[in-house]
């Protein structure tokens, strides 16, 4: 082949620095999907590993619907929904403020694994949306481009996970 | 309709002042605000970056399978073949396909329709097997008898004119000035310059320089000279030596003056010897065998 001349993303540091902005937002988007950790890490990995091997033909600006597409793509073939599991972060300050009464921190135990359980059951749309805002800390408008949906079906999605979730805690006072 | 979704404008932190107060006396408001905190404390798996880039640029490219047409020796030689081939057979197909008959013998032989066709001596006949089906044409120079298969239309071209059939039995002669067509089975159409006929069975048409001869009905199911027979009709001795010659195949020379006297009548031409006799009595000549195949008439 004569067009040798390496450009975009087939060069290395590029390739790399656009992994680095992308992988874990697509994993995670993924997890959120299948809730599956394993299933997740494949798919992403094939994803990377097609931009690169097809990293000539395609430009850095469409790289990234590329990727969703395809991961989206390989998540056909995929049985879905195995349970979400979720941590919470080690360093949460919650945990730190030891000066509550224990009490207290019992009931925050039970509405934290109340939380986990009500998310599982969160219908996928709806899920994967309200993870990319709580966990990716991805804007409205960041997670409807990926989704590619419009920036008020992310709202209705929210929307409706909060008051899903909501509906669990119907009888926590 | 546009649907106010509160809950995710609250959650972004886009409320105005006036909807967070309004919001924070509901009910429910604590319940979100716990679920707004405990969930944003939420994390995923840890997630080894490093390690899947790592094997992401280490894996292959895949090369492209470029199977080059020019470079493949097995590709190349079938290609030969293949145009070889075709060549070959549109040759075959294409080309004109001659079928002759040299002095003193006669050839049968089968168009590709099964129409057979016997060729008196010294005839040749020019076909096209391609696409024969539908174009049953034919050129002849000299005398054929046709026993044509059913089928469209069969054409026999010659110089002097054109004989058209269905599904047949005829006979088509063509020598020199002479062209007679007789029909022994079915329907046979002549052009002639412009005249058209049509002969049913038992039939013939005969023009010499271009003038109708008439010819008595036949009752013989094939020409005579599938028989060993010479026919001749108001026929002029040198148009006659000219028939001895193809049939025999041998040279006569004519060395004598002859009146013009025209010869109508049927000779044995099973021996060249009879026949000759027959014909060097009727017209009062002398044969003189000059070499194995060469004789000379003379006035007796």
């Amino acid at each position: 082949m004569s067009k040798d001349e390496i450009t975009g993303i087939c060069k290395e540091n590029i390739f790399s620095s656009f992994f680095k902005s992308h992988a874990k937002s697509l994993r995670n988007y993924l997890y959120y999907k299948f809730g599956n950790e394993d299933q997740a890490e494949d798919i992403t990995q094939e994803a990377f590993i097609k931009l690169w091997q097809n990293c000539a033909d395609v430009p850095l600006e469409k790289a990234k619907s590329y990727l969703y597409t395809i991961a989206n793509n390989a998540s056909l073939n995929v049985i879905a929904h195995q349970k979400v599991v979720l941590n919470y972060a080690k360093s949460s300050p919650s945990k730190e403020s030891t000066n509550e009464s224990p009490e207290f921190l019992l009931e925050e135990e039970q509405f934290k694994s109340k939380l986990l359980h009500a998310i599982e059951k969160l219908n996928e749309k709806q899920r994967v949306a309200f993870l990319m805002h709580r966990i990716d800390g991805k804007k409205y408008a960041e997670i409807a481009l990926e989704l590619e949906i419009s920036v008020k079906a992310v709202e209705k999605r929210i929307h409706l996970a909060l008051l899903e979730l909501r509906k669990e805690f119907e009888n926590f006072k | 309709m546009e649907e106010n979704y509160k809950l995710s404008k609250w959650l972004n932190d886009e409320m105005s002042a006036e909807e967070l107060s309004e919001f924070q006396a509901d009910k429910d408001f604590a319940i979100f605000e716990k679920i707004k905190k405990y969930s944003s404390e939420l994390e995923t798996p840890t997630f080894d970056e490093e390690k899947m880039l790592s094997k992401i640029v280490t894996s292959p490219k895949k090369e492209v399978k470029t199977i080059s047409l020019y470079k493949n020796w097995a590709l190349k030689i079938a290609a030969v073949f293949v145009i070889g081939i075709g060549l070959f057979f549109g040759a075959r197909n294409f080309a004109s396909y001659t079928e002759y008959a040299s002095n003193g013998t006669q050839n049968t032989f089968s168009l590709p329709d099964e129409s057979e066709v016997v060729l008196n001596s010294g005839s040749e006949i020019q076909y096209k097997k391609w696409n024969w089906d539908n174009n049953r044409s034919l050129n002849l120079e000299g005398e054929a008898f046709f026993k044509v298969a059913k089928g469209k239309k069969f054409e026999v071209n010659t110089s002097k004119g054109k004989v058209t059939v269905l599904g047949t039995q005829f006979n088509v002669k063509q020598r020199g000035n002479y062209f007679d067509v007789s029909c022994y089975e079915g329907k046979v159409k002549v052009n002639f310059g412009k005249n058209e006929f049509i002969l049913t069975k038992g039939m013939s048409v005969a023009f010499r320089d271009g003038n109708a001869l008439d010819i008595a009905l036949k009752n013989n199911t094939q020409p005579e000279w599938l028989s060993d027979e010479m026919v001749f009709y108001q026929e002029s001795l040198p148009s006659i030596v000219a028939e001895f010659e193809r049939h025999f195949n041998i040279e006569l020379e004519l060395n004598a003056t002859v009146n013009g006297q025209l010869f109508t009548g049927t000779i044995p031409a099973k021996k060249s010897d009879t026949a000759l006799q027959i014909l060097c009595t009727t017209y009062h000549l002398k044969p003189t065998k000059v070499t194995k195949t060469k004789i000379i008439l003379e006035n007796n």
